[in-house]
């Protein structure tokens, strides 16, 4: 391959795109997951219509794809950055030299949100199959797998402190992703960073207010 | 007033380094930081120690050379200064500080707080030129330049090349350095000639010289003399991207 | 006392260059790779003659001190570079600017170079402008233009207050595009410690490693020196704080000539010392004074805070003396004002050594942001330094050493009295007189880098039949001894004293006696004084640490070794020069307090030649009878 596609910043690009592409994902998850609001009947229904989309499968390995080139570059690139300071200061910057704490954390902000995933994919995508009938059909009771979850108060805590990580990593990882594929401008570039942080807080409060709900009001 | 400090020494690049305990007695607050420094090394001396090494020349900001990073901050705590202007009526008595060299593995320590940067040279060596030879221009007025891109260009051109952005990048990225040559040049109509053949070599030779990746924190912007905008980085990003696509 | 042989072409004036290029004699483009030059100095004069040359197939090796060749004290100019493009279309012209710097110098320069100088002054801006350098410009694209001293017309070229930073980066990147091409091998953190002379003439470097301590040899077919001024002999001054007069000085003591070491500029807006700390002096832009009132109080006892003072009773004393000129005398002028206020006892700030410029007026008139806009940077830097806001009290300033004009004496092509080493820049004397103009020392820099050596040292190469030469040569062993020796005897010195508090003490014996006013009386204790000082160096210097290291206190040791012998030869030329002439101010030579010239008897270089029996060192002057062609010399007056 050619070498000018292994430098940094073309890794960083590639890095960004699939973390906007991940964005988007995450919205529509939390989006799809508002059923919850309406009735446990509606939000397996909905799960079961995705499921059952044409390229469904297709799509899941994209995704898994994207994450996989996400990560992966990722690790590549924090050891090469690891590398380029092997001692470090004895002091951190006390005035000038502060970035924020998200922009610095986000490969251990990653790691965790890597492990909730892996979890939450083991719970649920690939967790105990069962089913319920709505409306004459046969699907899969996914609420049925969330609610002793969410009911938790150790697995419900668990969920909500990584949904704050995946807020905090978002919110860099979005403006941040624009300027690795070398967009920036004088009026726009303000706006996406502010539109990152909103962004960030959409998801965050939508996927938070999922088992915040149910752990205090929902009532089987 | 008195201050304490704590100073890198190290012998040469591979040996190891440590903390010396010093201190700064009778300060001016209208001493610059390396006055103070010179101070502390002229009693040194007279003690029958060896003196702080640091490089420093014009000592009036723009020749790059003084490279300490005072508490954490490169230049110290004041913003758009070298250390060499940041003057002592900044700090309290009894105030500790703890200065360091820039470190990275691309900036070798040769002695004390004195680093090898040599590898900046050479990320412009690798093309951070317009290629004409003396003799070879044309009159200087035929190549009309907007004034907003030559006031930009200068902006950029500006970069006195001391290393801060390095030092202060949590992953020693040199990005800033590389994007502000390649932003100033690409501004202005004779540099656009052998654009993609610059971007391409210079970031190259700066991932040889192992630099870190940016991650936009903005550390380096932060800490600039020069106040160098993110702005040259995005530009270099899109430019590398370009020309990497269209030159494969 | 002989004479010199400047070399200056026959004909015409307007056609000396063109036809000296002519008849220059060529090397070969196939035989120049064959040709080894040693460059010494990567500033604007150094990296432009490196780069220009490589570009025409020599090879050659670039020698600076710094970590990276961009750090040159060049960089530190702010003004701006004159060229006489008449892009103002305001009179402009080649003569114009010829003129102007040979009046601006009091008529001590060599009418031809400085002819030279303007002539090649338009090649650098289109040569600049396609290295990108980034020079202001106006609306429709074309390139600006601001005034300067000492000239009526608009013809310097600026990039804000950082010109020579964007010049020197464009020189610099003409150079890393070389090293690049492998035409030019870069040596970096490498301090020239001694000329090698094979046959009399100029043959190599013997060369210490900064960071390993190791003495290097080098061998060559030309030397070119770029090593600029020597303004550090006075410890504070506008210069930064590496430079030093080693290179020059060492060449001077194998048989080049040193013309005109009394020529010194001191510029008049300085920030002034604050402490016996101080370390070196920050200059404050000679445009300042285009807005900013120079004064004092008019009672010596008068101590109170400057906004206190009324307008009564302050003293505006370069408009009370020059009418016509005011606050914008030349630098010359205005500096030895300042100085007599202060010797009056009517100096201000916390040491009394200072006069203010004050901006008071100009915010009234203009308001303070259009103050902000023209000076802001200034202002700034001011702040920074002084601690004071320049807005509401007014700037304290004081002149300080800026600029050497003397340097090594050089003929028409920038050759030294050894054949093949080669002089260029400020470390030269050839352009600027006794005074150089704002602005032109850019000018020079690049003139000689750029256009000037490429052109003339062909007929050096082709003159002679050049044997070849390795470091194996026992004249390379000679010298490599000699400079082990010298540091070695420094180190062993072991004394007491740092080797700062000897050049402070220089530099204190320096300012008084051989600064802005000198007298025979005070020349003579000071050469006196720098002898005595100069045995105490040898004696009781101490310099910490090891030669084969990184050692920071040797190299300040070696350099103030020569400045101690250097200062002895500027105090002894102001001492023989006998008149008045620009920077160069005896006061027994006068008129009403101005620069009274001896056209008679100092029309003329004083190049001299260093001699020594044993432990005294002593000096032969020759001299180079100027003659004046074009601009009849003529008295300045400002009043």
């Amino acid at each position: 391959m050619n070498q000018v596609f292994c430098r940094t910043p073309f890794l960083k690009q590639l890095v960004g795109l699939a973390g906007l592409a991940l964005s988007g994902f995450v919205l529509s998850h939390m989006l799809g997951n508002l059923y919850l609001f309406k009735s446990p009947e509606a939000y397996n229904l909905y799960g079961h219509k995705l499921m059952s989309l044409p390229g469904f499968i297709i799509i899941e390995w994209g995704l898994f794809a994207v994450f996989l080139l996400h990560i992966f570059l990722t690790i590549y690139l924090v050891i090469q950055n690891k590398k380029a300071r092997p001692k470090g200061y004895a002091v951190s910057p006390k005035k000038k030299a502060k970035a924020s704490l998200a922009s610095k954390s986000m490969q251990y902000q990653g790691v965790l949100i890597l492990f909730f995933l892996i979890w939450h994919l083991i719970t649920l995508r690939y967790g105990s199959y069962n089913t319920v009938m709505i409306d004459g059909k046969e699907v899969r009771d996914l609420f049925g797998l969330i609610l002793p979850i969410f009911k938790n108060p150790i697995l419900m805590s668990f969920y909500v402190i990584s949904i704050l990580l995946l807020g905090t990593h978002l919110s860099h990882g979005f403006s941040s992703s624009f300027q690795s594929l070398g967009f920036y401008h004088e009026k726009y570039t303000p706006l996406i960073k502010k539109l990152g942080v909103v962004y960030a807080w959409v998801v965050t409060l939508g996927f938070l207010s999922q088992p915040l709900y149910i752990y205090f009001f929902y009532k089987a | 007033m008195n201050l304490k400090l704590k100073v890198w020494k190290q012998e040469g690049p591979d040996t190891k380094g440590y903390f010396k305990n010093l201190e700064a007695k009778e300060v001016s607050p209208d001493m610059s930081f390396l006055e103070m420094l010179d101070v502390v090394n002229q009693d040194l001396i007279k003690k029958g120690d060896e003196p702080i090494a640091f490089d420093h020349d014009c000592r009036e900001g723009i020749c790059g050379s003084c490279s300490m990073v005072v508490n954490g901050d490169p230049h110290g705590p004041e913003k758009a200064v070298t250390v060499c202007q940041l003057h002592m009526r900044k700090f309290k008595d009894g105030d500790s500080l703890v200065i360091e060299p820039w470190r990275a593995k691309a900036f070798p320590i040769v002695k004390d707080l004195i680093t090898d940067r040599s590898a900046f040279d050479r990320i412009i060596q690798a093309g951070g030129y317009i290629s004409v030879n003396t003799g070879n221009a044309p009159e200087a007025n035929s190549i009309p330049v907007p004034k907003v891109k030559a006031d930009a260009a200068f902006q950029d051109a500006t970069c006195i090349g001391c290393g801060a952005c390095v030092a202060a990048c949590k992953n020693a990225s040199a990005m800033l350095f590389t994007a502000a040559k390649i932003s100033h040049l690409e501004a202005l109509p004779q540099g656009k000639v052998e654009s993609q053949t610059r971007v391409l070599n210079m970031i190259g030779q700066m991932d040889k010289e192992k630099f870190g990746a940016c991650t936009n924190t903005g550390a380096c912007s932060a800490v600039c003399p020069k106040e160098i905008s993110l702005k040259t980085i995005a530009k270099a990003n899109s430019l590398f991207r370009k020309a990497a696509i269209q030159k494969s | 006392m002989s004479k010199l042989d400047s070399k200056v072409p026959s004909g015409p004036m307007s056609e000396k260059w063109t036809n000296h290029k002519f008849s220059s004699k060529l090397v070969n483009p196939a035989n120049r790779r064959k040709y080894e030059i040693l460059v010494v100095g990567t500033g604007l004069a150094g990296a432009s003659a490196a780069a220009s040359l490589a570009e025409m197939g020599y090879k050659v090796k670039a020698f600076c001190t710094h970590d990276s060749a961009r750090r040159a004290h060049s960089i530190a100019a702010q003004g701006g570079i004159n060229a006489a493009k008449n892009y103002q279309n305001d009179g402009d012209s080649v003569h114009r600017l010829f003129y102007d710097t040979v009046k601006g110098g009091d008529f001590r320069s060599r009418e031809a170079n400085v002819h030279r100088l303007a002539e090649v002054s338009v090649q650098i801006i289109d040569q600049c402008v396609a290295q990108g350098v980034p020079f202001a410009r106006d609306y429709g694209g074309t390139l600006g233009n601001r005034s300067f001293g000492g000239a009526q017309v608009s013809r310097t070229f600026y990039a804000r207050g950082q010109t020579g930073q964007q010049l020197l980066l464009g020189a610099y990147s003409a150079l890393m595009r070389q090293v690049e091409k492998g035409n030019v091998e870069l040596l970096t953190r490498r301090e020239m410690l001694e000329l090698v002379k094979i046959d009399g003439k100029a043959r190599g470097l013997i060369v210490r490693n900064l960071v390993t301590g190791e003495l290097e040899k080098y061998s060559g077919d030309a030397v070119i020196l770029a090593t600029g001024g020597y303004g550090n002999v006075f410890y504070l001054s506008t210069n930064a704080k590496n430079s030093n007069a080693t290179a020059i000085w060492r060449a001077h003591k194998q048989g080049a000539y040193f013309a005109n070491p009394c020529y010194t500029q001191i510029h008049p807006t300085c920030i002034p010392v604050s402490g016996d700390y101080q370390s070196k002096l920050t200059l404050m832009s000679e445009s300042l004074r285009n807005d900013g009132r120079v004064w004092v109080p008019k009672d010596k006892d008068d101590k109170r805070d400057p906004v206190e003072i009324p307008e009564a009773e302050r003293d505006y004393y370069l408009e009370r003396i020059y009418p016509s000129f005011g606050n914008l005398v030349p630098r010359d002028v205005a500096s030895r004002q300042a100085k007599y206020r202060v010797d009056e006892k009517r100096g201000v700030g916390p040491t009394d050594t200072a006069v203010y410029l004050d901006f008071k007026d100009a915010i009234n008139r203009l308001g303070k942001d259009a103050i902000k806009e023209k000076y802001g940077n200034l202002f700034q830097m001011y702040e920074k330094i002084a601690g004071e806001d320049p807005y509401s009290r007014p700037m304290r300033i004081y002149p300080a050493v800026h600029y050497t004009m003397g340097g090594l004496w050089v003929d028409y092509n920038l050759m030294s009295t050894i054949p093949g080493l080669h002089v260029l820049g400020e470390a030269n004397f050839s352009d600027h007189g006794a005074n150089r103009l704002g602005a032109s020392a850019l000018m020079q820099g690049l003139a000689d880098g750029y256009f000037v050596i490429p052109a003339t040292l062909g007929n050096y190469l082709n003159s002679y039949k050049l044997s070849e030469v390795t470091t194996e040569h026992s004249e390379f062993e000679k010298a490599y001894n000699t400079v082990k020796n010298r540091v070695d005897t420094i180190l062993n010195v072991k004394g007491k004293r740092t080797v700062d508090s000897f050049h402070r003490e220089l530099g204190l014996i320096m300012w008084e006696n051989v600064g802005m006013s000198r007298n025979r009386k005070d020349l003579e204790k000071a050469m006196s004084e720098i002898q005595k000082l100069r045995q105490d160096f040898w004696k009781d210097v101490r310099v910490p640490g090891k030669a084969t290291e990184k050692n920071q206190e040797l190299e300040k040791a070696m350099r103030l070794a020569d400045f101690l012998e250097l200062g002895e030869l500027m105090a002894k030329d102001a001492f023989m020069r006998e008149e008045s002439c620009g920077g160069h101010f005896r006061e027994e030579h006068q008129r009403e307090g101005e620069a009274k010239r001896n056209d008679e008897e100092f029309s003329h270089v004083a190049a001299f030649e260093w001699k020594s029996e044993k432990d005294r060192i002593f000096w032969e002057k020759h001299k180079e009878e100027l003659s004046f062609e074009i601009v009849k010399p003529s008295t300045r007056s400002y009043k």
